[in-house]
């Protein structure tokens, strides 16, 4: 049986509940719902019926057992009608004097919740006269005059930039990473009073209403502006993840990268784990392509066999992602992935390494590092945390026949966005490692995915690595450690203390190693080899990209 | 950056009334962010970049341990009296309790 929908106004329109319709579909303009000409699935009725049952509190108890909720199938999109509004005391306010159009804010949210868009001045004070006289004025006191669009737009276009970020209420859990990778003080975090949401929420709607960037003003050579254009937001706020995420970050910026060059025409494959788990929290889908989850161990495989499928249809052409978590891709399903790499077909691989099995409470993978306090490697009076090494799996991928290997962060955004374009670009398999940070397992503060991102790579604990097959035929030629601070050196030298940073710098700011610290804050012998063992790795990848 | 929302005076022997100051003001504060830290002074800063003050006290002194200590900083105790290249310390306040356990009833 298949309820009917009940009537009244559509989820994707304002209502009562939710009067400037913030919970909608599309992320910089709207959009109506995608359909599908599944027949075992009713994309109409799962958003207005189901979704509707979740967001007013009655679906796990009175939804029938029908066909679409015993299915489990979610159409695309569906996290963009959640509504988040609640769940933080804080939100990030705007201030546009400060703001120099960098996008990083854009680009490091892990929920699709602050937005950029540009338009020319003269379409911009034409479209700001369609808004209505009461709100003109607060609207438009949000439009920032750049260097970077304004100006440079006025040289090369004759009509300057105008540059608008916003935040969607509905779907900012409050974490505040925005406002720490700021570098020019045009956010902070202020605390949601009534009048606070309000304005939000008006300001969000009238950024939807005034229409998408105007693509002049966006640098194709800017590889940060992409999250300007509505074709990259394949993954929509909404999603379950911890207040912070850095898997979200990833996969959002996985999704932009991808979708800058494929739009909607791609999938993917997801492996067990957290990611699988707060982008299908029922009935929640924040993707806006379609995707699968297998188990733990399988997706490689069952990559494998998609891929074929495809490519037998005549979809050569559609990018195929496999992501997986360390637990998945290092441990449980790694001979599936080895396999996968020695098919040589052209299939993307994409690990979140949280350097732990997050979703399931925090038990040690082979990604862990020594010396990490975790549920298989508790620290207590015998055993130190983790005892063993850390595997590396960009240096195992590298050793099979023609694989593009990539190890990278979100927190280096060009060097990420290369890193998957060139995924892309590779007529092969390829895999893409990301260090994301799990805050609750980490031990680190909500805001800090970005700035942990960037110690692990200063302090070698996750070096930068770019391999790639076709530039030359030696390993030398073929790998490069660009981005990582002091490539020739053994650890990084701070320029403004002079003073060497290592893996201990970076263990001294997570909660996760902190027993290995006595109370004079002298180090433990385990974390002393575990600094070892991290200065070893760098110095064999520098080795291997010649520069020992 | 602006004025400090409050500010401390370090009195000898006044570890007990920094902590107290610090325990009391905290709430003025959002999510901390870092702590530059001079020979005379100490600056606890939030993602906001507001901040509160405590005059009388800096890297060389031996109380400057339990200060940093009180707000999570990620700091090396062997180094932190060393002389300074720079003008001052930077350490991160980013540090939790893995699992919140420290708030776990």
């Amino acid at each position: 049986m298949i309820a009917t929908p009940p009537a009244g106004p559509s989820m994707n329109a304002a209502s009562e509940k939710d009067p400037f319709n913030n919970n909608c579909y599309g992320t910089l303009v709207d959009r109506d719902y995608k359909p599908v000409t599944l027949p075992v699935l009713d994309v109409n009725d799962f958003n207005e019926r189901i979704i509707r049952g979740y967001e007013e509190g009655y679906g796990e108890k009175d939804l029938p057992a029908d066909l679409s909720v015993a299915r489990s199938l979610i159409p695309a999109g569906t996290a963009s009608l959640r509504d988040f509004s609640y769940i933080a005391p804080e939100i990030p306010e705007y201030i546009p004097s400060n703001c120099t159009g960098c996008m990083d804010c854009v680009t490091e949210c892990p929920d699709t919740a602050i937005l950029g868009k540009v338009l020319g001045e003269d379409e911009w004070e034409q479209k700001l006269a369609e808004v209505p006289e009461a709100d003109r004025e607060m609207y438009k006191g949000q439009w920032s005059r750049t260097k970077k669009y304004y100006e440079a737009g006025k040289k090369k276009q004759g009509v300057g930039g105008m540059f608008n970020i916003i935040i969607d209420p509905s779907k900012c859990k409050g974490c505040a990473e925005c406002v720490t990778v700021c570098d020019d003080d045009a956010l902070k975090m202020i605390a949601k009073t009534d009048e606070v949401m309000v304005k939000a929420r008006k300001s969000h709607r009238l950024f939807k209403n005034i229409g998408p960037s105007n693509e002049k003003y966006i640098s194709g050579n800017l590889l940060i502006d992409m999250m300007l254009k509505e074709q990259t937001h394949i993954y929509t706020g909404g999603a379950g993840s911890c207040a912070g995420c850095g898997e979200g970050t990833a996969l959002r910026m996985l999704c932009a990268a991808t979708g800058s060059k494929y739009g909607e025409q791609w999938g993917i494959i997801a492996a067990t784990g957290c990611n699988t788990v707060y982008t299908s929290t029922y009935p929640y889908n924040p993707y806006m392509v379609p995707w699968t989850n297998s188990l733990f161990e399988n997706a490689p495989t069952y990559a494998i066999g998609v891929r074929m499928r495809w490519d037998q249809m005549g979809w050569q052409n559609k990018p195929l992602w496999v992501i997986g978590g360390d637990g998945a891709m290092y441990d449980i399903g790694f001979q599936a992935l080895s396999r996968l790499f020695a098919s040589g077909m052209n299939l993307k691989v994409f690990v979140l390494d949280t350097q732990v099995y997050s979703n399931t409470g925090g038990q040690a993978s082979t990604s862990s590092f020594t010396g990490q306090n975790t549920k298989m490697s508790v620290h207590g009076k015998a055993v130190f945390g983790k005892q063993e090494r850390r595997k590396e799996i960009a240096q195992i991928a590298m050793m099979h026949p023609r694989t593009y290997v990539a190890q990278t962060t979100c927190a280096h955004v060009n060097h990420f966005y290369k890193a998957v374009l060139g995924a892309m670009e590779f007529d092969g398999p390829a895999i893409v490692v990301c260090y994301t940070t799990c805050q609750p397992e980490h031990g680190v503060a909500d805001n800090m995915a970005g700035e942990q991102a960037r110690l692990a790579v200063d302090t070698r604990a996750f070096p930068l690595i770019i391999y790639d097959p076709r530039a030359g035929d030696t390993i030398k030629t073929r790998m490069s450690l660009m981005g990582n601070p002091n490539m020739k050196g053994d650890w990084y030298i701070h320029p403004k203390t002079n003073q060497e940073v290592s893996f201990i710098d970076f263990a001294r700011s997570e909660g996760r190693f902190a027993k290995h610290f006595d109370r004079d804050g002298n180090p433990s012998e385990t974390l002393l080899a575990a600094k070892q063992d991290r200065l070893e790795n760098w110095r064999l990848l520098q080795e291997l990209a010649g520069l020992r | 950056m602006s004025a400090a929302l409050a500010i401390h005076e370090f009195a000898s022997g006044g570890l007990p009334a920094a902590l107290e100051f610090l325990k009391r003001t905290r709430w003025e504060l959002r999510e901390l962010r870092m702590v530059r830290v001079w020979t005379d002074r100490v600056y606890i800063i939030d993602v906001n970049k507001d901040y509160f003050e405590i005059r009388g006290v800096g890297f060389p002194d031996a109380d400057i341990s339990p200060l940093l200590r009180a707000v999570n900083t990620a700091f090396d105790p062997a180094t932190i009296h060393e002389t300074a290249t720079a003008e001052y310390k930077e350490f991160f306040t980013g540090r939790r309790h893995t699992w919140a356990e420290d708030r776990v009833m």
